[in-house]
């Protein structure tokens, strides 16, 4: 199975992105190139996930060097709405856990806190890594 | 519904080799188990596998090869991925879920091997692996 990618603006700066199918061996890279635009100059990229249906090791890294990016940037990724299997690979590796969310609602609400911290200069970038 | 399969693959060093076979054997252990979340596993499993093979085992180097093979029933599936490397030392892995590991951009695929999969174990000083996972027998199967 494919991956197709669907982003749009939802505020300025803000993008919803929505994989649609697998984000493998074979497609991780598909989702690095068609977010490099929007991980260069986004506030915040927020993953709908429901409609990713499996993820391996290679998307874990592939979401975990976008997450970087921004953070080095001083902005951030929330992802929502996993399906069980993909949340569960997400929780044993434990991996971007603080930016996991069951609703946008609830990602909202981290974002809005997120952007705020930015805005009074509480939120530093990332020290990229060597 | 079928009881058993075995198969046996050489496959070249090449990433975009990976999914194909990969889907072709979980649909097979979907057949087998009718359990969606056993052959997620089998497929997560045997996806790392193949991809350490060919990426850390063969380096890339396409002319080396990977050797797959399955023999699976509705009680067990057992695993063997061999590849044309120098194998690694995996009795020194680090946990890519403790401490500063949890944000390295890599090293998570035999980790999750070993989550995955009831039992793995290296041979060949690492160029090989085989995993076993034993299937949860539905009631009336």
């Amino acid at each position: 199975m494919g991956l197709l990618i669907e982003c749009k603006e939802k505020e300025p700066g803000v993008y919803i992105v929505i994989p649609k199918g697998e984000i493998n061996t074979q497609t991780y890279q598909i989702l690095e190139s068609a977010l490099r635009d929007n991980a260069a100059s986004a506030k915040a990229l927020v993953f709908e996930m429901g409609q990713v249906s499996y993820v391996s090791s290679l998307g874990l890294s592939a979401i975990f060097r976008i997450k970087l990016a921004l953070e080095e940037r001083k902005a951030t990724l929330v992802l929502v709405n996993m399906r069980p299997p993909v949340a569960l690979v997400f929780e044993t590796m434990k991996i971007l856990s603080a930016q996991v969310f069951a609703s946008l609602q609830e990602a909202d609400e981290y974002l809005d806190r997120f952007l705020d911290g930015v805005q009074k200069g509480t939120i530093k970038p990332r020290t990229p890594l060597t | 519904m079928e009881q058993q399969f075995t198969l046996e693959e050489t496959l070249a060093t090449d990433l975009s080799q990976v999914m194909p076979l990969v889907e072709r054997i979980a649909q097979k252990v979907l057949a087998l188990t009718a359990s969606a979340e056993e052959t997620f596993q089998v497929k997560l499993a045997l996806e790392e596998a193949l991809t350490n093979a060919m990426r850390h085992g063969n380096l890339l180097i396409a002319k080396q090869v990977v050797t797959v093979k399955v023999k699976a029933s509705r009680e067990r599936i057992i695993l063997d991925i061999h590849d044309q490397g120098k194998g690694f030392d995996f009795s020194n892995l680090r946990d890519p879920t403790q401490g500063e590991n949890t944000e390295r951009i890599s090293g998570r695929g035999v980790f999750l091997m070993r989550k995955l999969m009831d039992d793995i174990e290296f041979y060949d000083a690492g160029s090989g692996v085989k995993m076993v996972k034993s299937f949860r027998l539905k009631p009336g199967a």
